[in-house]
């Protein structure tokens, strides 16, 4: 809030007062938090508003079972920037290549350039300090993108062995995972070691640990020795925005109204109390059913240039070709889309319903 | 007064007598007194809604055994989530759907309108296959089915959930005129689990071990790093929603419930949990969920929510424009920190020129929505309607200008200032900025 600089001694001297009066309302044995909370005690029964059983709660565990080393290995995928928990493996920049355009490039875009509302994946360096604030006088927002944002590669690994490729997560071996790695890199222009990735460059775990990302010193606070910088940065609300509780005479209130609206909303709003109009929707065939779950992500938005379903001039055109034809693409992969749509547990009686359905929703 | 009995009835606006004269006549003839209130408005038709009997005064309604799990009225059918392509990644898997907080009663979300952002679609778990495993640095790594993890001694919390990217949008300047798109990214329920530190204190937490990773089961596997301070003052691995279980769409069976936090720190459909001596650095805490800063750093590891407000009545959605010269009428609002508990809201009707104390009103506890109304008698002027809550650790509510001073205009995350709505004669409501 702006306020004249006759007012604001005055105010400062108000704000410290009723900072220190609420304060001491909850002073006493009340303690605050790593980020910057109250931590209220569990006293004579009650936590805050709340009563509690202050009975012994110990021994529940005590006939819980311990989960075998195999079970551990299974779920513990996770990834540290020191490199705990990354495995062994290799893959090469042209192997990754490869992997890019068959399983990401058409969500991604080519060299991760994005441009279909999934993320852009390179560019961006040197981007961290625009702030778009007036298009008009050509301000350009920051990028942020692996090589341009990311701190750690370990980050990277994990995530795409863990959560891509979006339709079909968790389907890409150590190998794979590597080469995409090491395509991602070297279209962001990072070396490693101070050395170029190249093609033939073949990344594997002893060069991962090397990996030193651009941007891996761009956030703060620092947690590398615990939480007490973060508990000092978050404990000053000074850090991230804190109002005055002026009361009379604030300031001046410049009023800026909607200039573009975004009305792009579903279903279309409305707070009418009627009676909605009673469509009876069919029952889903399996085909379709199917569809949902292996097929929408790509074919339902037209960004990504597959056939989107319900294009009646696409599909025309396709089945003209044969319906066969449709079929064995499916089931074989062609272009950007991989075999079976990246599910390879579908059999083809299974993927043929799938591509019946999206034949006759496309009539 | 909808248009119908307005044009049915008639009303006259001008008589409505003042408190000082309900007083008067309260006070030595209580009998009359209910009569001069009501004798003001004079009835020039009869009202059909009365005189016709009411279709559904005259016939069966529908059986007791129609509804094995009841649905809403169907004219509340447009009270609903809602979604937008400008808020998602791609396609409406990894993307947003906005609680309808402009028709929200009181401090707990139907569970069906509980607003619902995922990483990878809404996950469907067969309870019978679910497990928890516990590991890392704890004396004894364990695993737990679901009927095993409920057997252990429950709380029952009210919590909002809130994304840091509720009122991300129009930054520059206003962009929504809705408040379903302007703070529909939180909602609020009773969560019933079991805290965590009562699970830890049997396992034995190893002294060495400072982080703790929640993982997610869906097709993200979104994982998170908290700190052990919080895991330990009141995170609770959470199966019950508002007296049944989960909903799918908040983690069935299992999430982890972080009070006051981001929302996507309450990993959904939670199977693991690992405690380390560093954090993890996910994708969620680095490629997201950070907040870039005008000097190129971002700020990493911003957990709370602050201290925050909004006048849910009127606004954009529920304007006044049935509102005669001289109505009362009732502004209410939700406050809410995630840093405390919600100690006072200031109402302005001038921008935030001035301000005075409003009323809390219901239930005010920790870390949760608190409700704040204020009465006034409806002049047909403009207004610039605005709310500030502040927090029992003497947290205020921001400007827009005092926030953006401090973290520029490109971290999304993390947009608490002052929202105001700007009320004209005719009782239209629009979302404005005041940029003072």
């Amino acid at each position: 809030m702006f306020m004249s600089e006759v007012k604001k001694p005055i105010l400062g001297t108000l704000l410290a007062l009723s900072t220190v009066a609420s304060m001491a309302l909850v002073a006493g044995d009340l303690k605050t938090n790593v980020d910057g909370a109250a931590m209220y005690p569990t006293k004579d029964g009650q936590y805050t508003s709340y009563r509690v059983n202050t009975q012994s709660t110990k021994g529940f565990s005590k006939e819980a079972r311990t989960p075998t080393a195999n079970e551990i290995k299974a779920w513990n995928k996770d990834i540290m920037p020191d490199g705990t928990g990354l495995p062994e493996g290799k893959g090469s920049v042209e192997q990754g290549d490869e992997l890019y355009a068959d399983k990401c490039a058409m969500c991604h875009g080519d060299f991760g350039a994005g441009g279909k509302g999934y993320p852009t994946l390179s560019g961006g360096q040197g981007t961290l300090k625009n702030q778009l604030i007036d298009p008009a006088k050509g301000d350009e927002p920051p990028t942020r993108t692996i090589g341009s944002y990311w701190p750690y590669a370990s980050t990277l690994f994990w995530y795409i062995q863990s959560a891509m490729p979006f339709p079909n997560p968790k389907s890409l071996t150590n190998d794979e995972t590597y080469a995409l790695v090491a395509y991602l890199l070297s279209v962001n222009e990072i070396q490693i070691d101070g050395v170029d990735l190249e093609d033939e460059y073949v990344l594997d775990r002893a060069k991962f640990l090397k990996i030193k990302m651009p941007n891996a010193d761009g956030f703060y606070p620092n947690v590398e020795k615990g939480t007490d910088e973060v508990r000092k940065f978050l404990n000053n609300h000074n850090n991230y925005g804190q109002g005055t509780r002026c009361m009379k005479d604030c300031g001046e209130t410049p009023v800026v109204r909607i200039k573009n609206e975004l009305k792009d909303f579903h279903p279309a709003p409305s707070e009418a109390k009627d009676l909605p109009q009673v469509k009876d929707a069919p029952e889903m065939s399996e085909g379709h059913k199917l569809y949902e779950a292996t097929c929408s992500a790509c074919h339902a938005n037209a960004a990504i240039g597959a056939p989107v379903v319900g294009d009646k001039d696409v599909w025309s055109a396709l089945v003209k070709n044969g319906i066969p034809e449709i079929y064995k693409n499916a089931i074989e992969g062609k272009n950007a889309m991989p075999p079976k749509g990246g599910n390879t547990s579908l059999s083809d009686a299974q993927i043929k319903s799938i591509v019946d359905y999206m034949i006759k929703a496309s009539k | 007064m909808n248009k119908s009995m307005e044009n049915n009835v008639g009303v006259e606006s001008d008589t409505i007598a003042t408190d000082g004269r309900r007083g008067f006549l309260r006070g030595i003839f209580v009998s009359v007194a209910a009569a001069g209130v009501l004798s003001p408005v004079k009835l020039k038709a009869d009202d059909a809604a009365i005189m016709e009997e009411a279709e559904w005064g005259v016939k069966l309604g529908y059986p007791t055994n129609k509804q094995p799990y009841g649905v809403p009225s169907p004219y509340e059918h447009n009270n609903v989530r809602r979604t937008t392509e400008l808020l998602s990644s791609g396609d409406m898997y990894a993307s947003v759907a906005m609680s309808p907080i402009q028709n929200q009663e009181g401090i707990i979300t139907p569970n069906g309108l509980f607003f619902n952002r995922s990483h990878g679609g809404t996950a469907i778990i067969d309870p019978n296959k679910y497990r928890l495993m516990i590991h890392g640095l704890v004396e004894k790594p364990i695993v737990l089915t679901l009927d095993q993890l409920k057997r252990y001694p429950s709380e029952s919390r009210i919590h909002f959930i809130e994304c840091p990217a509720n009122g991300s949008t129009g930054w520059r300047g206003p962009q929504f005129n809705n408040l379903q798109f302007m703070k529909g990214m939180m909602s609020s329920a009773e969560w019933t689990g079991v805290k965590l530190s009562v699970l830890l204190e049997d396992l034995g937490v190893k002294p060495e071990a400072k982080w703790m990773l929640a993982e997610g089961s869906d097709n993200s596997e979104m994982g998170r790093t908290i700190p052990m301070e919080k895991v330990m003052d009141d995170a609770m691995l959470v199966w019950g929603q508002n007296g049944e279980a989960l909903r799918p769409d908040q983690g069935y069976p299992i999430r982890l419930l972080v009070p006051g936090w981001e929302g996507n720190l309450n990993v959904k459909w939670v199977k693991r949990l690992e405690f380390a001596d560093k954090p993890w650095h996910a994708k969620e805490e680095t490629a997201k969920y950070t907040m870039l800063q005008a000097s190129g750093k971002g700020i990493q590891f911003f957990w709370p929510m602050e201290v925050n407000s909004i006048i849910t009545s009127p606004c954009p959605e529920k304007p006044w424009t049935d509102l005669k010269k001289g109505d009362m009428v009732e502004i209410k609002g939700l406050a809410w920190s995630g840093q405390g508990t919600i100690k006072a809201v200031d109402m302005s009707f001038d921008g935030g020129k001035n301000w005075e104390e409003v009323a809390l009103k219901g239930l005010v506890l920790p870390k949760s929505w608190t409700m704040f109304s204020h009465i006034i008698k409806w002049e047909g002027k403009p207004l610039l309607l605005a709310s500030r809550a502040i927090d029992d650790m003497g947290n205020v509510q921001p400007s827009i200008n005092q926030e953006i001073s401090k973290v520029g205009v490109e971290s999304v995350y993390h947009r608490n200032p002052i929202c105001t709505w700007e009320v004209k004669a005719n009782g239209e409501v629009n979302n404005v900025h005041v940029r003072g």
